[in-house]
C-alpha cells in the first residue's frame, strides 16, 4: 500500500513537472514571438530579418532535434554532402523569414510583396472553359501570400484544409482588415469537404488542394527524390470523377519581398476501374511529385515539410 | 408501385452500376442501411461520384452541405429528397 502511495506520489510529481515545463515552453514562445512584434514595429521588416540570424543560430547550435528533423530531407536531397550544418540553417532560415513575411503583411497593411504568375495565360485558357479546375499545391515556398495576391482570375478560389491551417489564414486576414480572398473548405466536414469541392467546381470555380501531405484515406505510393513515400489520391479522384484538369501551382520566394507563383504541371487524370483507383491513380501522384522534385532543384531551402515525409 | 419506390429501386441499381459496387445487388440493398460507413460502405470519393450521378440521372444538384448530409442518410432519405427538388424545379 505504501508502495503504491509512493508511486501515486512521484507520478504526480512528475505530472507537475511537465506541466510547469510546457508553461514555461510555452511563454517562452509568446515571449519570442512578443520580441519580433516590438523589433517589427520599431525596425520593420528589415529589423525582423536581422534578428533571424542569431536566432536561427542559435537553434541550429544548441538544437539536435533540428538537425535530426530536417536531416530526413536533406540527406536525400543532398546525398552526397559529409555535414549538413549549413543546409540546416539555410532551411531553418529560409522557414523563419517566410513566417517573418506573414507577420510583416499581417502587422503592416501598407506593406506589399512584388509577385509574377508564370502561366497566367494557360491558367486563364484553363478557367474560360468553364469546368472548374484543381490547383494542386504544397507546403513550399509562400504559397498563403501568393495565393492571397493572386491576379483577378474572375473566378472565386476555394482552399481544401484543415482546421488549424484555416484559423492561421483567417487570422492573418484578419490583421490586414481584409475578407480572405478565398473561401475556405475544410476537410474534416461533411464528406471530408469533397461534396463542397465538387459543387464548387461544377460552377466553374478553383478549387486549391494541398497534395503533399498524407493523413488518411486513398493513397498511392510514389518515388520522391528516390525514396518511396505515401501521398493522398483523393484529388486527382475529384478531378477524375468531376472531368476537371489539374494545375500543378508551386510557389517560391525570390527575394527579399518578391515571389513568383508557376505552373509546374497540367494534366487530366482519368479512372477506368474504380476498384483499383489507387494503382490508376498513382502515375498522377507521380507527376505531382515529379514536378515537386523538380522545383526542389531550384529551390532545395524552401521545403516545409519537418517531419519524416517518407513515413507518412 | 408508387413514384419513390420506383425510384429507390432505380437509385440502388444505378448506384450498384455506376459505383461498380462487386459484393453487393441492388435487392441487398436495404432502404434504411447507411450509405456511408456502416451499412452501404460507401466513401467520400464515392460521394463526389454519387452527386455527379444524381446530377446527370435525376437533374437535381447537391450544392448546401446541410441537405446533402441529411438526403445521403440513406436510400430512403435520397429519393425523398430527389422527389422534393424534382417537384420544386418543376
Amino acid at each position: 500500500m505504501d508502495t503504491n502511495k509512493e508511486k501515486t506520489t512521484t507520478n504526480y510529481k512528475n505530472l507537475k513537472i511537465k506541466r510547469k515545463r510546457k508553461t514555461i515552453k510555452q511563454r517562452l514562445h509568446a515571449l519570442g514571438h512578443w520580441i519580433f512584434y516590438v523589433t517589427m514595429k520599431f525596425f520593420g521588416h528589415k529589423g525582423a530579418y536581422i534578428l533571424l540570424w542569431p536566432v536561427v543560430g542559435s537553434y541550429v547550435i544548441f538544437s539536435k532535434r533540428i538537425h535530426k528533423i530536417t536531416q530526413i530531407y536533406l540527406k536525400k536531397r543532398f546525398p552526397n554532402k559529409r555535414c549538413y550544418w549549413l543546409d540546416t540553417f539555410k532551411l531553418v532560415h529560409s522557414f523563419s523569414q517566410v513566417l517573418v513575411d506573414r507577420a510583416w503583411l499581417g502587422l503592416n497593411p501598407k506593406a506589399k510583396f512584388e509577385g509574377k504568375l508564370e502561366g497566367l495565360k494557360t491558367l486563364k485558357k484553363l478557367i474560360a472553359k468553364g469546368k472548374g479546375l484543381i490547383l494542386l499545391t504544397a507546403h513550399v515556398g509562400i504559397w498563403q501570400v501568393a495565393f492571397s495576391n493572386l491576379p483577378d482570375l474572375n473566378v472565386p478560389v476555394n482552399v481544401l484544409m484543415h482546421y488549424e491551417e484555416e484559423n492561421a489564414a483567417k487570422h492573418y486576414f484578419d490583421l490586414r482588415n481584409q475578407p480572405c480572398p478565398f473561401h475556405i473548405i475544410r476537410n474534416d466536414g461533411f464528406m471530408g469537404g469533397l461534396i463542397e469541392a465538387s459543387a464548387a467546381l461544377s460552377k466553374g470555380e478553383i478549387v486549391t488542394i494541398m497534395a503533399d501531405r498524407y493523413v488518411h484515406g486513398p493513397y498511392a505510393r510514389v518515388k520522391f527524390l528516390g525514396y518511396e513515400t505515401r501521398v493522398p489520391i483523393g484529388a486527382y479522384m475529384l478531378a477524375a470523377i468531376t472531368a476537371t484538369p489539374v494545375v500543378v501551382l508551386l510557389t517560391a520566394k525570390t527575394g527579399k519581398t518578391n515571389y513568383l507563383v508557376k505552373i509546374w504541371d497540367v494534366f487530366y487524370p482519368i479512372c477506368k476501374n474504380r476498384s483499383k483507383k489507387e494503382q490508376e491513380m498513382q502515375k498522377y501522384a507521380q507527376k505531382f511529385i515529379d514536378a515537386l522534385e523538380e522545383y526542389l532543384k531550384i529551390y532545395p531551402y524552401q521545403w516545409y515539410n519537418f517531419y519524416d515525409f517518407w513515413k507518412q | 408501385m408508387n413514384n419513390l419506390e420506383t425510384l429507390k429501386n432505380k437509385l440502388k441499381e444505378i448506384i450498384v452500376r455506376d459505383l461498380k459496387l462487386i459484393d453487393v445487388t441492388p435487392e441487398e440493398i436495404d432502404d434504411n442501411a447507411p450509405l456511408f460507413g456502416d451499412g452501404l460502405g460507401l466513401d467520400s470519393l464515392d460521394a463526389v461520384e454519387l452527386v455527379v450521378i444524381i446530377q446527370k440521372n435525376f437533374g437535381v444538384q447537391i450544392i448546401d452541405m446541410e441537405e446533402g448530409r441529411k438526403a445521403f442518410e440513406s436510400i430512403e432519405t435520397l429519393a425523398k429528397f430527389i422527389l422534393e427538388r424534382q417537384e420544386e424545379n418543376s
